[in-house]
């Protein structure tokens, strides 16, 4: 397996592990971050040819349905490259915050952290989006 | 009583108008005396409050007014005495009535001289206070036998009276506290804010309690702190506007709110126990029924045992829940959720027959949960689903593998 580091910002992190990439949502996003965050991204996607992509939550300091909505695009917009998508790092808070918002986040593939997400990415290229 | 008519003098032995106008004062006694003390003249007034009839009095000593011990002490010489040498004299204390009843007298005794500044008696000039008196008493022995500390403070923020159970409470003594400004008794960090505090009360004077919200805390004579609630109201005199302060030392209650809260916690702790029953798998047996408060206490310790442990199933065991109403499948659907946030399969187990009639009967959805009859078949999906993840995953890596090879 190949590491490297393709491409560095002080917003948003994207790190290659193998045929997966890693990118770490972090601090406060605002519109104009999401839409520069959505283009590196999709961009790097297409230029690895990436089969997984672990979204890690864990760094962002406050998540509201606005960051719920924005996790779902990038989601969608991985999935529609071709790569699956796993979203890591969900602490308790924000779980019970998403929850008690009455986010929809049912259709989206979450792990607890980078490990449990990167064995889930493995079940999902084998076995499609059946595996949870 | 005997109608008068107009004389020279009158029965009290004034002129007959001073007699009249005199007479029209029923509230004071006014009495003559001469330099010895014996009654010169004596006013319906006295008449009035003493039931002694002028007749009866004029040429008598003003000592028969006398309480028996006072007469003993010599108070009625004092007295005279005094208004001569000070030229007015105020004395309180008991009189007696014409028929051996006592009242509470304030009495004003101011010498008479001639044109030579020769003494030639004295004006007596006396109220029944009694009633006022009583008052007094009555006020005392409520302030005194209150089951607060009370403290009393004038319009200038000094402290005007205290009670016994201030002096316990504070550890001062009634002399060291009277005089003091009250900020005496306030913590030192408290104390700069409070006067401007005080003029707030002062400013719309009503009986409220202070720092409402807030806890209050004085501080004692040693230092030390203690927490306090305080009931402030106004006391309209002719000194201005007092402000009693009745003060509750409320350590106790602190204590037990305290136990209380901490006992809850344990009960609260104790009914939502997470287990974990295999590696990688969780079990939650809910007993009793789930209110919103239990039900975010379970989800929290769910999650957080979740995240500790790294689990990856999560089986909810509803055994133990009399029913299952909506109320409640909302709960455990709001779990179950939040457990898929962290990456984590939920099971339902014991699901009895009627209570899968009633939910179904009620239209409960549960999703996609899957549900088991008993806790065992429960964990055995729980295995299998560790198991098919954890054979997924390798599987997955082998053909990494082959295809790098490749």
């Amino acid at each position: 397996m190949s590491e490297g580091v393709p491409a560095r910002d002080d917003v948003c992190p994207i790190m290659r592990i193998g045929d997966t990439l890693l990118v770490a949502l972090q601090g406060e996003l605002d519109d104009a971050t999401v839409v520069r965050i959505e283009d590196r991204l999709t961009k790097e996607v297409a230029r690895t040819h990436a089969t997984g992509t672990l979204i890690d939550v864990s760094g962002l300091s406050v998540v509201d349905s606005f960051i719920a909505r924005v996790i779902a695009r990038v989601v969608g917009m991985v999935r529609l490259l071709g790569s699956e998508a796993v979203v890591v790092g969900i602490q308790p808070a924000i779980a019970i915050t998403l929850v008690e918002l009455g986010v929809p986040m049912g259709h989206l593939d979450t792990a607890l952290d980078a490990e449990q997400g990167m064995a889930l990415l493995r079940r999902l290229r084998v076995d499609g989006n059946r595996a949870r | 009583m005997a109608t008068r008519g107009v004389e020279d003098r009158g029965p009290g032995g004034w002129p007959g108008e001073l007699d009249a106008m005199l007479g029209a004062i029923t509230d004071y006694a006014i009495i003559t005396l001469d330099p010895s003390g014996t009654v010169t003249r004596w006013s319906r007034g006295a008449e009035a409050m003493t039931g002694f009839l002028a007749t009866e009095v004029l040429g008598q000593p003003v000592s028969i007014l006398y309480a028996d011990e006072d007469r003993k002490n010599g108070l009625v010489e004092q007295g005279l005495r005094g208004a001569r040498d000070f030229g007015r004299f105020q004395l309180e204390g008991w009189q007696v009535k014409k028929g051996g009843e006592r009242y509470w007298a304030n009495m004003t005794l101011s010498p008479i001289r001639d044109d030579h500044n020769a003494l030639t008696g004295f004006v007596a000039v006396a109220q029944d206070v009694t009633e006022r008196k009583k008052v007094e008493r009555l006020f005392q022995d409520l302030f005194e036998t209150a089951p607060d500390a009370t403290v009393i403070v004038g319009p200038d923020g000094r402290i005007a009276r205290v009670n016994r159970q201030a002096e316990e409470l504070f550890g001062y003594r009634r002399d060291e506290l009277v005089g003091q400004e009250v900020e005496i008794l306030v913590p030192q960090r408290f104390r700069q804010s409070h006067p401007a505090l005080r003029g707030g009360f002062l400013a719309a004077p009503r009986a409220r309690p202070m720092g409402i919200g807030l806890e209050l805390y004085a501080m004692r004579r040693d230092g030390s702190e203690v927490p306090v609630e305080i009931s402030l109201s106004p006391l309209e005199t002719n000194e201005g506007v007092l402000v009693s302060a009745a003060i509750r030392d409320v350590t106790e209650r602190h204590r037990q709110l305290e136990q209380l809260r901490r006992q809850r916690d344990e009960i609260l702790e104790l009914s939502t126990p997470v287990i974990q029953v295999w590696d990688k798998v969780l079990a939650l047996p809910i007993i009793g029924t789930l209110d919103s408060d239990r039900a975010s206490r379970l989800t929290e310790s769910l999650l957080e045992k979740i995240s500790e442990q790294q689990a990856e199933v999560v089986i909810l065991d509803i055994s133990g829940v009399p029913t299952i109403d909506t109320l409640v499948a909302q709960h455990l659907l709001k779990t179950v959720q939040a457990a898929t946030l962290m990456g984590a399969t939920s099971i339902m187990s014991g699901v009895r027959p009627e209570t899968a009639q009633a939910m179904v009967h009620l239209g409960i959805d549960m999703g996609q949960l899957r549900s088991r009859n008993t806790l065992r078949d429960a964990l055995q999906l729980a295995l299998r689903v560790v198991r098919e993840r954890s054979e997924l995953a390798d599987r997955a890596t082998r053909s990494i593998e082959v295809e790098e090879l490749r």
